[in-house]
């Protein structure tokens, strides 16, 4: 049997752990570039249109189905579909809500790696380069080993290499303290955290005085490169392409996250309130805050030109872009170092998120204890993040795993997952386990929606991304990119890697069955 | 900025702002303690 069940130790616990699963690196550098490449303010009609279709529905979904689980003694997908759909797949297809969050968490330990490397730079002023914008992009190469593969395992040890080694610890050591005493914890101290740092972020750049060698360059005018509508943008399938990927990325939907969580949820408690309010508060770190101070400080320093090269490249536009930007702000280097420690934050409250999933099914698949699954998932996603650091050239391992897990898997589960609630485990019980201890009483249309709407407008979000992806030119790669991928050496392994821990976890989905089934518990 | 882009980023901060307000305050003070 499973060990003693875990459960959240409060409400806010629960709503903080969620929200900072879902609060990540995607609402600070990703969504104002979508944003302003994407319609300006125009792009949050499909943005708001795309979170009532399917981000807060299904938000809702994975709560119910989560806390259903539960309640029948099951914290894992695998487990909970199988309790949700009593069908030998269903198990197999709840391997996916592992994969994705196992798959991400290799390559985004990197990049909150890189986060507290650029804080601890800015910190003892090593960053502080002037302004010279090569020298933030050659610091940047040289930093991530993105100049060519097994550049960070060459010569003396990297630095990047050490700070992925404490970003791994302090992962593994939150975890390994469990759900309330670990995770929970962290996130009620990691958030408020968070939002003071990005509070003190946007006073310094909502604040700042007009660029004076080009005195056209204000935060006004910057905040006018991003919120200044462009109508015609709406009639670009691409756009709400783009708005509805940014809600799927921004709120763990799909992900196996929140399912997860709410099945720590304690029977009869809330989770219609508790679900809308991690919504909510993630929503408003991506448009209040994410909205206001990346696009409008780039534009103040470096225009409108240069920073149109940036707004489609989270990457480019969070470590080569904005160190210029704080290199030419008063107080640049303080703000600096808390501008990264934020993004930190924000990144390692969405990776323990990523571990908590598969670990709580190594425990009650395969009988492991908490120490067994922390050792387990610490030797495969080493490996993982062994190989996205190895294949760092031009970024294109963590790109590869990126693609497959953290693009098309997460579209595919969330169509399974609205699939499940709205036409196997049904309405009307989601309905019932929403309402169930509910302080907010979600509309019976919300059912509809799940059901009829979030399915197609799931599809068609798979079938576009196909589509762009097959026909989507690629400089000097010709226009096939998914063949473009096989064909390429590091993204045929990078797609391996990913399938590779896919039929791993069938393996392992398979024993924790026959498990299950002994212990007459499926 | 333009007088539609204070609008559409008033209006947006202002839904995400009232749903976050309303949210948070019925957890903290409305909702029954744990």
């Amino acid at each position: 049997m499973s060990n003693v069940k875990e459960q959240w130790g409060s409400r806010i616990g629960v709503i903080m752990a969620v929200a900072g699963s879902a609060v990540g690196l995607g609402n600070f550098l990703r969504f104002p570039g979508k944003a302003a490449e994407n319609g300006g303010g125009a792009f949050m009609i499909p943005y708001f249109v795309a979170l009532l279709l399917v981000g807060i529905p299904l938000c809702w979904a994975e709560w119910a189905m989560g806390r259903y689980g539960g309640r029948q003694g099951f914290n894992s997908a695998p487990g909970i579909f199988s309790v949700l759909w009593k069908h030998p797949l269903a198990k197999y297809l709840g391997a996916l809500a592992l994969l994705i969050p196992m798959a991400v968490y290799f390559f985004y330990i990197v990049v909150e790696a890189w986060c507290l490397g650029y804080a601890w730079n800015y910190l003892t002023g090593s960053l502080m380069l002037g302004k010279n914008p090569s020298a933030y992009v050659d610091f940047f190469t040289k930093f991530t080993g993105s100049a060519k593969d097994g550049a960070l395992f060459s010569g003396t040890i990297q630095p990047a290499l050490i700070f992925v080694a404490i970003t791994f610890l302090v992962n593994y050591l939150v975890v390994y303290r469990g759900l309330s005493g670990g995770i929970e914890k962290f996130c009620n101290i990691a958030i408020p955290m968070m939002a003071i740092c990005a509070m003190c972020v946007l006073v310094r750049v909502l604040t700042l005085p007009a660029n004076p060698n080009a005195p056209d360059q204000t935060v006004v005018a910057g905040l006018g490169y991003m919120w200044n509508p462009n109508f015609s943008a709406l009639l670009e399938s691409k756009t709400w392409l783009a708005a509805a990927g940014q809600i799927f990325f921004t709120l763990s939907v799909g992900f196996g996250v929140i399912i997860n969580y709410a099945s720590y949820v304690k029977p009869k408690k809330d989770i219609a309130l508790s679900g809308l309010t991690a919504t909510s508060v993630n929503s408003f770190f991506e448009v209040c805050l994410g909205g206001t101070i990346t696009i409008p400080a780039a534009f103040l320093f470096l225009g409108a030109t240069t920073l149109a090269t940036f707004t489609g490249n989270a990457f480019g536009l969070g470590f080569k872009a904005l160190p210029n930007v704080f290199a030419e702000m008063p107080g640049g280097q303080i703000f600096g170092f808390l501008w990264f420690f934020m993004l930190f934050l924000a990144a390692i409250t969405s990776s323990l998120s990523m571990l908590q999933p598969v670990m709580a099914f190594f425990e009650e698949g395969l009988g492991l204890t908490r120490r067994g699954s922390s050792m387990l998932m610490f030797v495969i996603t080493l490996m993982g993040t062994g190989f996205v650091m190895y294949y760092s050239g031009e970024g294109t391992g963590m790109d590869a795993i990126d693609f497959w897990a953290g693009e098309l898997f997460i579209v595919v589960l969330a169509l399974v997952q609205a699939i499940i609630y709205g036409w196997v485990f049904g309405i009307k019980l989601g309905q019932d386990e929403l309402d169930s201890g509910a302080e907010l009483r979600v509309p019976r249309f919300v059912q509809f929606v799940i059901k009829f709407v979030s399915p197609a407008f799931l599809i068609w979000i798979l079938i576009a991304t196909l589509t762009s992806r097959i026909t989507e030119e690629v400089p000097g790669k010709g226009n096939l990119r998914i063949l473009d991928r096989l064909n390429n050496q590091t993204q045929l392994a990078g797609f391996l890697i990913v399938m590779g821990s896919l039929v791993f976890l069938w393996i392992m989905v398979f024993f924790a069955g026959q498990r299950w089934k002994r212990e007459g518990r499926a | 900025m333009n007088i539609l882009g204070w609008i559409f980023m008033t209006l947006s901060m202002l839904s995400v702002l009232s749903l976050v307000v309303y949210c948070v305050s019925k957890v903290l003070f409305y909702a029954p303690k744990d």
